[in-house]
């Protein structure tokens, strides 16, 4: 559904992305990993157009991208959330759904709202106001559940899991099956915590200064020496 | 209950006002003012509250409805009411000029909208043959006599402005409570969090600027077709432009309302008050009026009101 081919981005001098090129499946599951700084969101940023590209091809569905805003690649089908959870001021969580769908999925149904909510466990939260009455999990569900309600197939997740301890992150992550099951979804997701990553990806992408090293099952991946020094700077772990 | 509250409204507007001030041109004169600035003012905080765009450029949308209305009238023979809204439309049209200001932020914006008021002063000054120059139009021609009523008068002209203040506050309230008004609230904070949701930021901004205008223009042409003149310094002076955001401030901005009870409260209070008392330098006792507003009440009078009628209301439940 999504392919990239020799995607680069330049900031100034420096280059943030280099020659990325891969591809996702209609409801496949990949773990985004590599050390900080080495473009993770900025390739997401490339993909939902918060970026352009200086160079390169980027399709969805047979269509180029690279011409099209963030608010039209929402509405083709990709949603994203941010690292920094950015709920929409004077909002509740409820209102925050409503127009992601009025807007992104263009539709008015109050029916899968709820569902959303129910999924993601926060119910119980649809009347607060979004920037100012949620805890860090909560805020980490509305991420999710604004790019949920725009009706998405394909689903970028930022680090949702960071900053969770041990208990609300394995909540968290049997939550983000349920979403993934429940709606049938791409999802790309980032993530530190290689275990987890594991657990919901059968397929794991590195990124290590802009470059991609290594793509394949998890445990291959986390074995190649290159994957390693990235890390570690050494080539065993 | 609200709805009876509502009905006592309007029946004070639109019977008791004019039954009460009809005799005396002057004050309904003075109304009428008050009220124009109050349409012009409740677009600008549409503008700002909605679009989260200060302007300080309403006066080149007063000005453009204006001689819009009064140019069609006069020259093609459009009838006044018509002329009206197109006077609006011919607002409307002007905003797109301002587009590429839209990609500007805060004071930026500000200035921008500030400059492109003035090459619309520039252009009805310059566009001799359409606008008549800098001597202006005269004998516009007034509201014409209706169904029996005759809107060409004081008191027509109040019940046409106070109609198009209710419309333009009906259609604000009801942008702001829709998905629209939502998504425009939110953009304020994060922009780029309601783009990747699939808002199309830049549209909705400039949907908010060409409606804004649309009101500030109806409100020109309304004026110009009520003083039957016009001349640019006066059409596109700043006056139109200071005045309301100093009535909306003042009568809480962040309300739809705020901005009509703003206009009301310092016009009249300045005009009927403060004028007789100091002929010169009455505008001094306004704007302290307003420094004092914004420092004891920051969100204006409106707020204050409604504050004040609640915790009464509490205390009534309460014996």
């Amino acid at each position: 559904m999504l392919t990239l081919e020799g995607v680069h981005v330049n900031f100034g001098g420096v280059q943030a992305l280099k020659s990325a090129s891969f591809a996702v499946a209609e409801g496949e599951s990949i773990g985004l990993v590599g050390p900080n700084g080495a473009g993770k969101t900025t390739l997401f940023n490339v993909i939902s157009g918060v970026v352009r590209p200086s160079g390169g091809r980027l399709d969805f569905r047979g269509q180029s991208l690279l011409k099209l805003p963030e608010w039209k690649r929402a509405r083709l089908g990709i949603g994203r959330s941010f690292q920094i959870p950015r709920p929409l001021g004077h909002c509740t969580v409820r209102e925050n759904l409503i127009v992601a769908q009025r807007f992104g999925a263009r539709t008015n149904d109050p029916q899968r709202i709820d569902e959303i909510l129910d999924i993601l466990n926060l119910r119980d939260k649809a009347d607060s106001d979004a920037a100012t009455e949620l805890a860090l999990t909560e805020h980490k569900a509305l991420e999710v559940g604004k790019a949920l309600a725009t009706n998405p197939s394909l689903l970028l997740l930022d680090e949702v899991l960071a900053g969770l301890e041990t208990t609300s992150k394995r909540a968290f992550m049997e939550r983000l099956g349920a979403v993934r099951d429940r709606y049938k979804l791409a999802m790309v997701i980032i993530e530190h915590d290689i275990p987890t990553i594991a657990a919901l990806c059968p397929r794991v992408l590195v990124l290590n200064f802009g470059q991609i090293i290594a793509d394949g099952a998890p445990d291959a991946v986390f074995r190649d020496p290159e994957v390693i020094r990235s890390y570690t700077g050494e080539t065993t772990l | 209950m609200k709805h009876a509250i509502l009905g006592a409204a309007l029946l004070a507007a639109y019977v008791g006002v004019p039954l009460l001030f009809g005799g005396t041109p002057y004050v309904m004169g003075l109304i009428v003012a008050a009220l124009t600035i109050a349409g012009v003012a409740l677009a600008w905080a549409l503008l700002g509250n909605l679009g989260g765009m200060v302007s300080f450029g309403h006066a080149a949308f007063f000005g453009v409805g204006s001689y819009t209305s009064a140019v069609l009238s006069m020259k093609l023979g459009v009838p006044v009411f018509a002329a009206l809204l197109l006077g609006g439309l011919g607002a409307a049209v002007a905003s797109v000029a301002m587009l590429p200001a839209l990609r500007l932020r805060g004071p930026y914006f500000a200035l921008a909208i500030l400059a492109y008021a003035h090459i619309f002063q520039i252009l009805a000054t310059e566009m001799t043959p359409i606008t008549g120059g800098a001597g202006g139009l005269l004998s516009i021609p007034r509201f014409p006599t209706l169904f029996g009523l005759e809107f060409g008068g004081k008191t027509g002209g109040y019940v046409i402005i106070l109609t198009i203040i209710l419309l333009s506050a009906f259609v604000y309230d009801a942008v702001r409570r829709s998905a629209w008004g939502l998504a425009l609230k939110a953009m304020h904070d994060t922009e780029i969090a309601t783009r990747v949701i699939g808002v199309p930021s830049t549209h909705l901004k400039a949907a908010m600027l060409a409606l804004s205008a649309f009101i500030t223009g109806v409100v020109g042409a309304f004026n110009a077709h009520f003083i039957s003149f016009l001349e640019p310094d006066y059409a596109f002076s700043s006056t139109w432009t200071v005045l309301p955001i100093a009535a909306a401030i003042f009568g809480g901005y962040r309300t739809v309302w705020g901005p009509v009870v703003g206009a009301l409260a310092i016009y009249l209070l300045d005009q009927l008050v403060f004028k007789p008392i100091l002929p010169h330098g009455h505008q001094m006792v306004l704007g302290v009026l307003l420094c004092a507003m914004i420092l004891l009440s920051p969100g204006g009078l409106l707020p204050v009101l409604l504050r004040r009628r609640r915790s009464e209301g509490g205390r009534h439940a309460h014996a």
